[in-house]
Parts: structure tokens; sequence; C-alpha cells
């Protein structure tokens, strides 16, 4: 019966595995135009809108930082941001936006927190950056 | 009595087979809470790196009267990333002590278990299968489940998700080797709610878990 048991899960596993990896290739760089809904269809990319927190911080004098993160599909996905880089003295506020799939970021008048340093943290968070920008035109 | 008010607090608190996310962000904590139609457990983790946790699993096989207590570890073998969605597949397994409760008279036995899981999801979607083998004392034991989900809307971050699932398992050794349970999870935040239902055992599904 064991035997039986550990045929059929491996079949199962193997199936999943391969429904994985055609997945990710079939999203990979998917990108469609938006229609105006309130958030994004799946393949979707909108363009990124400040959470208050954000600009309350960027109004007491903080720089923004806007990364593009894959990955990120649901709220543990943002609770592991939003925990990794609000414990961070460098980080005046930290935002996820879902539908954008973006970590945005305001760091702290006076301080640095360099694009090396925000990619590994979303690694230790669990996730994968795939570009950084800086600035008002983040 | 000592071990009968640990199986009820394991049932109230509700308790866990290894389940959604079972590795955390690096310094996170989760609790994750489980009964199904074999059993009730509780798991608490801790994730001292992105593709590790390690936590204490208490899980009591209510049908034979048998409480498992042992250390769990969880390694996070592959994720793949696109930018609407993740899958993971996870490798775990687990050691401690089982014995009878209630009277059932099994002493302490070394006991242990490892099993794979697989997952991918998008915002919409969610798919993901789960083996055990386990030894609680009693000789070999094994399970399997698939699942499959759908967000009937999409919210956004801090927003209540709500998904309707199925779930097919199977359990060679039960009088009812296969069945199948439809729930529904909330998710918010930090908390993950499911409750279903499992007509074929007339025995009710919920899973709790909170991160922090």
């Amino acid at each position: 019966m064991i035997r039986i048991f550990i045929t059929a899960s491996a079949s199962a596993l193997a199936i999943a595995i391969a429904g994985l990896s055609a997945a990710e290739a079939q999203h990979a760089g998917h990108q469609a135009g938006h229609e105006g809904d309130e958030h994004a269809h799946e393949g979707e990319t909108l363009a990124p809108t400040l959470h208050a927190d954000i600009e309350a911080a960027l109004r007491e004098g903080g720089s923004l930082v806007v990364a593009e993160v894959n990955g990120m599909v649901c709220d543990f996905c943002a609770t592991a941001m939003t925990k990794t880089f609000g414990r961070r003295d460098e980080v005046g506020a930290v935002h996820v936006d879902l539908d954008t799939k973006t970590l945005q970021l305001v760091i702290r008048e006076g301080r640095t927190l360099d694009d090396a340093a925000i990619a590994d943290l979303v690694t230790r968070s669990g996730y994968e950056t795939v570009a950084i920008r800086r600035g008002t035109g983040a | 009595m000592r071990k009968s008010a640990l199986a009820a607090s394991c049932a109230l608190l509700g308790a866990a087979a290894a389940d959604a996310r079972p590795v955390s962000y690096e310094g996170g904590w989760t609790v994750i809470g489980e009964s199904d139609r074999e059993s009730t457990a509780l798991l608490t983790h801790y994730t001292p790196h992105h593709e590790w946790s390690l936590g204490y699993r208490t899980e009591w096989m209510r049908e034979r009267d048998i409480l498992f207590n042992g250390v769990q570890a969880t390694h996070l073998v592959k994720r793949w990333f696109a930018p609407d969605s993740q899958g993971n597949l996870y490798a775990y397994a687990g050691a401690g002590v089982a014995e009878g409760i209630d009277d059932t008279p099994m002493d302490a036995e070394a006991a242990g278990f490892l099993g794979l899981m697989a997952d991918w999801e998008t915002r919409r979607w969610f798919v993901s299968y789960e083996a055990r083998l386990s030894d609680m004392g009693e000789g070999g034991d094994a399970m399997q489940a698939a699942r499959v989900g759908v967000a009937p809307y999409v919210g956004d971050f801090g927003d209540l998700h709500t998904w309707l699932m199925l779930e097919v398992d199977q359990r060679p050794e039960r009088d009812e080797p296969v069945t199948v349970t439809p729930l529904v999870r909330f998710f918010k935040g930090p908390v993950l709610l499911e409750l279903g239902y499992t007509p074929a055992d007339d025995e009710p599904f919920a899973s709790l878990i909170y991160r922090f």
C-alpha cells in the first residue's frame, strides 16, 4: 500500500513541478494594458500611486525609492516586506502595492540605503527584486 | 488529565499539518493551527533564514487518541517567481515522541514524519499538493492532498480576501480513504482563517495562521 502511495505521490508531485515551471515561463515578461479598474488584472502593471503614509514621510524630507518585486501575490508577502523594511532605522515609511507589484520606501533625510542593501532585504523577505528606481520620477 | 487538557487546548487553538507558507521572512514567527478529519495540530515556527523554518509541533490523532510532541524543520527547496505568480516547493521533517492519551494503552514511543509540499498561486488562482509519511509509534502511515482555489474578487494589501477552495485527500488506512472537503479561506494582513467540512467523514475543517 505504501509503495503504491509513494508512486502516486511522486507522479502528482512531478505534474505539480512541471506546472510551476510552465506557469513561470508563461508569466515572465507578460504585461497587458490596464482598462481603469481599481485592481490590476493578472499580467497587468499599473503606474504606482503613492500611499498616504509615503506622501506624509516625503513631506518630512525623506527620499522616495520604488522597487519592482516579483512574486508578491498575497498579504503574507506584503507583511513580510513591511516587517523587514519597517525594522530598519533608515526607512521612514514603507508600503506594498500588490496592484503595481511595487515596494515603496521613504529613506529618512540624511540616511542612505543602497540598491544592493534593498535587494538583499527583499531576498531576506523571500522575494525577488526586478528594478529599483529613486527620486520623484520613481 | 494533563494530556487530555493539552489535546483539548490543541483542538481549540486549531492546529497543523504544515500548510500555507511554512517558511516566513527572516526573523518572522508563525503560528499555524489546523484541525482536519484525521488530526488536530499546532505548529509554532521561527524563520532564521528565508529558506528554512524551525518549529515545535503538537499533533493529536483524534481517532487513535495519540498525542505527538516534537520539533519540525521545513526547507524551501525552490521558489519560482513571476510578476503575477509565485510557486513553491517545500520539504519538511519532524521528530519527537508519541504517546497514548485518555486510557489509550500506548507508552511513549519515538515518532516522526516527513513530507513534501508544492503550491502555485496568483491573486486569483491557487493550487497545491502535499504528501506526508509518518510513524506515530504504531507503524507507517501516509496521506496526500491536493487543493484548488479561486478568489471571487481581487483585493489589495490590507483588504479582506476571500477564497473558495476544494481539497481532495487520500489516507489509505482510513475507512473512507478518499474524501473531498470544500472550504472558504479568509485572509487579511497577518491572519489567514479557513473553515470547511468533510461530508464523507462528517468532520469539520478549520485552520488558522497568524504571522508576526
